[in-house]
C-alpha cells in the first residue's frame, strides 16, 4: 500500500453479521421462471421451506413427515395439532411459517389453497456425549438432530391413487402377453 | 486487511460483487483514499525513578525523547460520502386538475403555470446552478431528463444494476428496486403526449455550507406500458397490451460541487388529487378483530 501525504483511517465495510450458509433447499426458492404466455395454463406456485438442526431423531420425525405427505395444509395442521409427538409441534411451526412466507413473498392468493407435495427429513449434525452407567461404566451417547424439508404447492391436493386390484393386475398381464413379438422369424 | 476484507465479502456470497459496493460507497468522482494500517507499539508501563523526579522541564523532555517515540492513539473513523440528499427539498405542489380539461380559459391556466416556474426561489436556484454548471439550460434539460428517465426504467426492467446506479440516486434506488428481485418487469415507453417541462428548481446544502445539491422537478405527460410478473411467470399487475397515460412530476438531482457529478433521478412527487392506481390481480385478506371464544363476530355492514 502506498503511504502518501493524504491519509484516511481504515474504514470497515462489514456492518452486518454473516448470514447462515444456504443449503440447496433454500436456494430452490430463488429460481425465477420466465413470464407465461396468455394461452398457457397458470403455473402453480411452489414454496420450499425447511428447518435445520431440530433436536429430534430423523427416524422418529419420518413418521410425521410420512403422515402429512399429500394432505392439504389445513388437514395437516389439524392432524399435527392433536398428535402427541415432540416433532409434531416443530413441524406445525414450520408449516405455519411456510404458509406466511407463501402469502407474503410468493404471490399466493389463498393461504388454504396449498397442499404438501413433498415432506422429508434429513440427518443433522450428531454430537457424542457420555452416558454414565453404574459401577463406573459408561457408554457413548449420540445426540441426534435432524432437518425437516417441506414443499408446498398451490392448488387442491391431488386425488389419492386407487389401490391396485386383482382386475388391474389381470389386465396388465393380458397386455403383456399381447405385446409379445416373435423374434428371429419371418 | 484489504485482502481479508475482499475474502470476507466473497465468503458472504454477495452476488453484487466488489464493484457495485464500491460504486455505492464511492460513486464516480471521489478520489481514492489511501489505506494505512496504524501500528500499535507495546504499551510501556514504567514509573519515574527517584533521581529523575525533580528536573527542569527541558531535561524532562530530553529524557522522555530518549526513552522512545510515542504514537498518538488512532481512532478508527468511518468516513462517509454523501452523494445525494435524503429527501426532496421543498416539494413542488402541483396545481389541481393539471392534466384534465378545465372549464377555465386555457390561456389563464397556461400563464399561471408559467408564473409558478418564475417564482423567486426557483430563479435564485437556477442562477446558483448556472454558476456551477454553465451548460445548464431550462430549455434543453427536459429532453435530457426524459432520456435519463427512459434509460433508468429500461435498466430496471433488465436489472442492469451498474447502469441503474449511475442513472438514479441512492435515495431513489431502493424505492425502485425493493421487492423486485424475484419478479420480472416489462416496461416500455410508447410516446410522450406533451413535451416535458421544468417546473420547479431548488438548490440546497447539507452538513456544511457550500456543499450544494441542485434539484429540478420536471413534469412529464407520457404513455407507458407496464407489466409485472411474479416468480412463476404469472401476471401480477398491468398488462402488456394496455398503454396507460401517466402524468408525473419527476425530481432530478445533481451534486453541484462535484466536478464529475451527473443529473440523476431522485424521486417522484405524487399529488394528493392523483387518481387511485389499478388494483392488483389478487385477493388480499384483511384481518378482522381478535375475538374471545365466547364472542361472536357482529357487523357485516
Amino acid at each position: 500500500w502506498l503511504v502518501s501525504s493524504s491519509l484516511f483511517p481504515l474504514s470497515c465495510i462489514h456492518t452486518s453479521t454473516a448470514l447462515q450458509r444456504f443449503g440447496k433447499w433454500e436456494k430452490k426458492n430463488w429460481i425465477v421462471y420466465p413470464p407465461q404466455l396468455p394461452g398457457e395454463p397458470r403455473r402453480p406456485a411452489e414454496i420450499y421451506h425447511c428447518r435445520r438442526e431440530i433436536k429430534y431423531s430423523k427416524d422418529k420425525m419420518w413418521y410425521l413427515a410420512k403422515l402429512i405427505k399429500g394432505m392439504s395444509i389445513d388437514q395437516a395442521l389439524a392432524q399435527l395439532e392433536f398428535n402427541d409427538k415432540k416433532g409434531a409441534k416443530v413441524i406445525k411451526e414450520v408449516l405455519l411459517e411456510a404458509q406466511e412466507i407463501a402469502v407474503r413473498n410468493h404471490n399466493v392468493e389463498f393461504k388454504s389453497n396449498l397442499h404438501i407435495a413433498e415432506s422429508m427429513t434429513g440427518r443433522g449434525r450428531y454430537v457424542k456425549r457420555i452416558r454414565y452407567h453404574g459401577k463406573g461404566m459408561f457408554g457413548i451417547m449420540k445426540l441426534s438432530r435432524c432437518h425437516y424439508f417441506v414443499k408446498l404447492v398451490e392448488g387442491p391436493p391431488p386425488p389419492p391413487e386407487p389401490p391396485r386390484t386383482g382386475f388391474d393386475q389381470a389386465k396388465e398381464y393380458v397386455q403383456h402377453l399381447r405385446s409379445r413379438t416373435l423374434v428371429n422369424t419371418l | 486487511m484489504a485482502a481479508a476484507m475482499k475474502a470476507g465479502l466473497r465468503g458472504l456470497g454477495l452476488r453484487a460483487g466488489w464493484q457495485t459496493l464500491e460504486s455505492v460507497l464511492r460513486p464516480a468522482g471521489a478520489a481514492l483514499p489511501c489505506l494505512i494500517i496504524p501500528v500499535r507499539t507495546k504499551k510501556k508501563r514504567f514509573s519515574v525513578p527517584e533521581w529523575a523526579r525533580e528536573l527542569t522541564p527541558e531535561e524532562k523532555e530530553r529524557r522522555l525523547k530518549s526513552l522512545g517515540t510515542v504514537f498518538p492513539e488512532e481512532h478508527m473513523e468511518r468516513t462517509f460520502y454523501l452523494a445525494c440528499t435524503a429527501d426532496i427539498i421543498d416539494p413542488y405542489i402541483p396545481p389541481e386538475g393539471d392534466a384534465r380539461l378545465t372549464s377555465l380559459s386555457k390561456d389563464g391556466l397556461k400563464q399561471k403555470m408559467e408564473k409558478m416556474k418564475r417564482t423567486a426561489a426557483s430563479q435564485l436556484a437556477l442562477r446558483k446552478i448556472k454558476d456551477h454548471d454553465p451548460n445548464f439550460s431550462s430549455k434543453t434539460f427536459p429532453e435530457k431528463a426524459q432520456e435519463i428517465f427512459i434509460e433508468a426504467h429500461n435498466s430496471l426492467a433488465n436489472f442492469n444494476k451498474q447502469k441503474l446506479h449511475s442513472l438514479v440516486t441512492e435515495r431513489c434506488y431502493p424505492e425502485m428496486v425493493r421487492g423486485n428481485r424475484y419478479k420480472t418487469i416489462r416496461w416500455s415507453f410508447v410516446e410522450s403526449l406533451e413535451p416535458p417541462r421544468v417546473v420547479h428548481i431548488r438548490c440546497d446544502s447539507i452538513v456544511n455550507r457550500g456543499n450544494l445539491y441542485g434539484q429540478v422537478t420536471v413534469r412529464m405527460h407520457t404513455r407507458q406500458i407496464l407489466a409485472i410478473y411474479d416468480r412463476f411467470g404469472r401476471l401480477m399487475y398491468g398488462g402488456e397490451q394496455v398503454p396507460k397515460d401517466v402524468l408525473e412530476y419527476v425530481v432530478f438531482e445533481k451534486y453541484l460541487v462535484n466536478p464529475y457529478g451527473t443529473w440523476r433521478m431522485h424521486g417522484k412527487i405524487v399529488p394528493e388529487w392523483a387518481p387511485p392506481k389499478e388494483p392488483i390481480v389478487k385477493t388480499v385478506m384483511i384481518p378482522g378483530p381478535t375475538l374471545d371464544p365466547s364472542q361472536e363476530y357482529e357487523g357485516t355492514k
